[in-house]
């Protein structure tokens, strides 16, 4: 096939997209009052229920904060020590998360339609991605889950128990959170242990919005 | 300018939105979802409209920023199924001069092409000049000009390789 024979080809073709009217497309259009019932069925739309999530997820955050807060406030003795600089860490990162979200709600409400398609797409696709990093910076708080019940009397009362079980516990907490930290990352989504990890249905919305980021790199670098 | 304007117009243009949902989507369904939230998202966004702009390239931009994204939350990986092939046989209005296998096979061949590909093919079967083409995607002229010449080498090379003429 050459280039004309491409383009008659192109041309039928798009005739026969724009013919094919297999939308009920005319009915709701033409009927202006459609519009109200349209309105109400959007308002439960996938948009705005993702910014109700993120808005209830933050919420639960900030109160966990407040609270593990208020438990540090009230142990501040050198006794509690492990606790008081575990229950901080957790603090920390749960903070940090929240505050991710509070940027993700940000983003969600600088996406307009009426953007070019490449900068609408990019924007929706570093929001899609960038989920994972929640999961990223949660995870950096796993170990402080096996220390915040540690004391200085625990230590001294059973050392073997303690050297031998919950302190190596405790590092291998530590490697694996950081070593998910610094490979949860756009390279490895299609590692086997990337979908595992992140169940089905999201790992296929990452894979697509990584591959929308790669395609708008493309066009990027061309220009 | 209003709603009720917007309505008017995009009446007037209510080809864009066929051609779009049918090279997007899956099923008829999923046709009815598309077109449903692209004239939503067009009425909800009037206010937003920018005179400068033609109204058929906003409301490309619009149209298509819709349907990449509805397409990239589809969980389904089918291939686009061929309107007017079906159930839709009767409404269909198709050169009878050009083989059905050759319609099927660009139909196909344009389907597997990258989202933004696709935009811009879509975009250029309208007969949308470079500019314009530009203006929708977010890119230089130069660049349109460059990824329209590999989308038809693309095409061509398939066709090729499928022994279609």
């Amino acid at each position: 096939m050459d280039n004309n024979q491409l383009e008659i080809l192109l041309e039928s073709y798009n005739h026969r997209l724009e013919e094919a009217r297999v939308l009920n497309l005319q009915s709701w259009v033409l009927n202006y009052k459609c519009y109200e019932e349209l309105q109400t069925q959007k308002a439960k739309s996938k948009l705005k229920g993702l910014i109700l999530v993120k808005l209830v997820v933050m919420l639960l955050g900030v109160l966990w904060v407040l609270f593990v807060g208020f438990l540090v406030y009230h142990s501040l003795d050198i006794v509690k020590i492990f606790f008081v600089i575990s229950a901080s860490a957790i603090m920390i990162f749960t903070s940090w998360a929240v505050f991710v979200y509070g940027h993700h709600l940000v983003l969600l409400r600088k996406i307009n339609n009426t953007d070019s398609v490449i900068k609408n797409q990019e924007l929706i696709a570093r929001l899609q991605f960038s989920t994972i990093n929640i999961t990223r910076i949660l995870l950096l708080q796993m170990p402080f889950y096996c220390t915040f019940w540690w004391s200085i009397q625990m230590i001294e009362n059973a050392p073997a128990a303690f050297w031998f079980i919950s302190f190596p516990v405790a590092v291998i907490f530590s490697l694996g959170s950081l070593w998910l930290y610094k490979n949860i990352t756009f390279k490895n989504v299609n590692k086997k242990w990337f979908k595992i990890l992140f169940n089905n249905p999201e790992w296929h919305l990452l894979t697509k919005a990584n591959d929308m980021l790669n395609e708008i790199d493309e066009f990027k670098n061309e220009s | 300018m209003d709603q009720k304007e917007i309505v008017k117009r995009i009446s007037e243009h209510q080809k864009i939105i066929y051609k779009i949902c049918n090279s997007y989507c899956y099923n008829k369904s999923d046709r009815e979802d598309l077109g449903q939230e692209i004239v939503y998202q067009l009425i909800k966004s009037c206010s937003l409209y920018n005179p400068q702009f033609q109204f058929t390239t906003w409301m490309y931009r619009v149209a298509l920023n819709v349907a990449i994204s509805f397409y990239r939350s589809s969980k389904k990986e089918d291939v686009v199924e061929l309107v007017g092939s079906h159930e839709d046989a009767e409404d269909s209005n198709h050169d009878g001069d050009l083989a059905e296998d050759n319609f099927r096979a660009l139909h196909q061949f344009i389907n597997e092409l990258k989202a933004l590909d696709k935009a811009i093919t879509i975009l250029y079967l309208e007969s949308k000049s470079y500019k314009e083409i530009a203006e929708v995607i977010g890119i230089s002229e130069t660049n349109v000009a460059t990824r329209i010449n590999r989308i038809k080498k693309i095409l061509t090379q398939k066709f090729s390789n499928h022994n279609l003429k």
